[in-house]
């Protein structure tokens, strides 16, 4: 197909997928974190073992009772294992009563 | 690390993702590709591995805990509507060659040059070389979670500026891609390592690839136009651009098919990398992802014992930091690639080699002291949590027995788990004495070979195809 100047026309098709993901909503967020159980997850990277720590504390002055399950319990989330990991996931924050995640590290 | 958390948003667990400063805008992206784009995060402010013990309790202390608080106690703000996007088949434009070029560039569709306008009847003429209907789906991809199909990879080949005949080679490398065992969902990550294609089989000769002088350099068009098709899917279906999802730090450009040169393997009766990594008789290929590499220039003697020690010499001075892939995340993924030219190849076979022992000797030689590499692992890059020596990996169980053959912290120990690791290919100039070695991204590109099906009609399409 040719333009009025004679120059040709393309007609031209998407080059992308189809998404196959719906954008859902986040999980309810919690009124406190007083007296509530926080989970770990932690990709073994990017100094995760010196800040966690530093959240507990600081987490731990400002809302008494509030409780933490480590990253080890979980197992690494990057890696050869994480597959298993995340697949065991929802399993393992039932079994330990996890009522909010904090994930880390992406540097 | 996003990934964990939206599989615990999922099972209805606020989450809080602690990203570093450089990395809130891939965080976004990346959320919306999980389809949760209101994936809360949490600001670490600078990098934290520049960060001195105490500044990092400081960032941490006044920045990042209110950011939690935050992302666990507030609903997010409402995200925009679903976009509503093009189907496969509908024309998105039209217009003259240098205006659609314009139109794709400034929807990130293309990488900078001129792409072949992917009309339907271009696109056709891929499809015609696909047994399989264009809407034959060959796997989701991460990031963006789009699905890679017959069509899509069709109109990236066109684009790229493929030949129609490609195409049966195209699609095995998307199948490739979408196999979880290679991991496309690393592609974006800060070393910037860049995918290796390698081709075997007789559609090498059929298809024009070039195999020996030059090997990886561009200007062939099966070997170029293939390797960039590779890019545009990683883009335009996987979803990798530039300053969102791909945080290649340096990153570099796409690279060449690389084409074995089977006529010297048959010779010498070495396997190819097919062959080795289990998909016999036919065409493949194989991919994997490469932090980087150099030449191993002008390799002197005629026997494998003069030869071998500026080899295994090579491959470990382009090794370093990667050896994470064989004591840390990911044990035993670190696979080093090593490219002989064939008179390389044909000096080591006449001397008694076969490929087995070569990767024998070479796992053999091509070895640092223990130290160096818990060093590399451990203080230099801090990677592996609570820096273990070799010797307690190996007592737990992590690791070969070969990396603790005594506690003495200049032993030699070895780049990878099993001579087998190590991986031989044949290429570049026939008759001069150069080699290549690549160092590896372990499980964040692992080594994925299919094998290329080739429509029913194949000789008489190619025939057609060759004539025109």
């Amino acid at each position: 197909m040719s333009g009025s100047d004679g120059r040709e026309i393309y007609r031209v098709v998407w080059p992308r997928g189809a998404r196959t993901v719906q954008a859902s909503n986040v999980a309810p967020r919690l009124s406190t974190l007083e007296g509530k159980t926080i989970g770990q997850l932690w990709d073994d990277l990017f100094r995760g073992d010196e800040i966690f720590p530093i959240l507990e504390e600081e987490l731990g002055r400002r809302f008494p009772g509030v409780r933490f399950v480590r990253y080890d319990t979980f197992g690494s989330t990057h890696g050869r294992h994480e597959g298993k990991v995340l697949a065991e996931l929802p399993e393992m924050l039932r079994r330990h009563q996890v009522d909010a995640v904090i994930s880390g590290m992406a540097c | 690390m996003l990934r964990a958390s939206a599989v615990a948003e999922r099972a209805g667990v606020p989450t809080a993702s602690l990203v570093c400063e450089g990395f809130i805008g891939q965080a976004a992206t990346t959320s919306t590709g999980l389809g949760l784009p209101g994936l809360a995060t949490a600001l670490v402010p600078g990098h934290v591995d520049v960060q001195s013990p105490d500044e990092l309790r400081r960032n941490v202390a006044a920045v990042t805990v209110d950011a939690v608080i935050r992302n666990l106690t507030e609903a997010p703000a409402a995200v925009g509507g679903a976009v509503v996007e093009p189907g496969p088949n509908d024309i998105v434009f039209e217009g003259t060659f240098d205006e659609v070029n314009r139109y794709y560039y400034e929807n990130d569709w293309s990488d900078g040059l001129p792409i072949v306008p992917p009309t339907p009847d271009r696109v056709a003429e891929f499809l015609r070389f696909c047994d399989r209907p264009p809407q034959t789906e060959l796997g989701v991809l991460l990031p963006d979670k789009r699905r890679a199909t017959v069509g899509n990879v069709a109109v990236n080949g066109v684009m790229a500026g493929c030949r129609p005949e490609y195409m049966p080679i195209l699609v095995a490398l998307v199948e490739a891609m979408a196999d979880p065992r290679y991991g496309v969902e690393h592609s974006g990550n800060t070393p910037g390592a860049e995918t290796l294609i390698i081709l075997n089989g007789p559609l090498i000769k059929e298809l024009g690839f070039n195999y020996e002088q030059g090997a990886l350099r561009d200007g062939i068009q099966a070997n170029t136009s293939i390797g960039r098709f590779w890019r545009l899917y990683l883009r335009n279906v996987a979803g990798f651009l530039h300053h969102r999802t791909d945080k290649g730090t340096f990153g570099n450009t796409w690279r060449v098919v690389l084409a074995e040169n089977e006529d010297v393997l048959r010779r010498i009766g070495w396997p190819t990398i097919a062959d080795d990594e289990g998909v016999s008789g036919g065409n493949a290929v194989t991919i994997s992802r490469y932090t980087g590499g150099g030449v191993i220039a002008s390799v002197f003697g005629n026997t494998p014992v003069q030869m071998l020690p500026y080899l295994a010499d090579a491959i470990v001075g382009k090794v370093g930091w990667e050896l994470l892939f064989t004591v840390g995340m990911g044990v035993g993924s670190q696979r080093p690639l090593l490219i002989l030219s064939p008179i390389l190849a044909e000096t080591l076979a006449k001397g008694g080699v076969d490929k087995v022992a070569l990767k024998r000797r070479l796992f053999e030689l091509a070895r640092i002291p223990a130290a160096k590499l818990e060093k590399y692992v451990g203080e230099w890059t801090n990677f592996v949590p609570g820096r273990p020596k070799l010797t307690d990996l190996v007592k737990a169980g992590h690791i070969p027995a070969v990396f603790a053959e005594s506690d003495d912290p200049q032993r030699p120990v070895p780049l990878v788990c099993r001579a087998e690791d190590l991986m031989v290919a044949v290429s570049g100039d026939p008759l001069r004495t150069n080699a290549y070695a690549f160092a590896h991204n372990g499980i964040l590109g692992y080594p994925t070979t299919k094998a290329v099906r080739l429509p029913a009609d194949w000789a008489r399409l190619l025939r057609e195809a060759r004539a025109r």
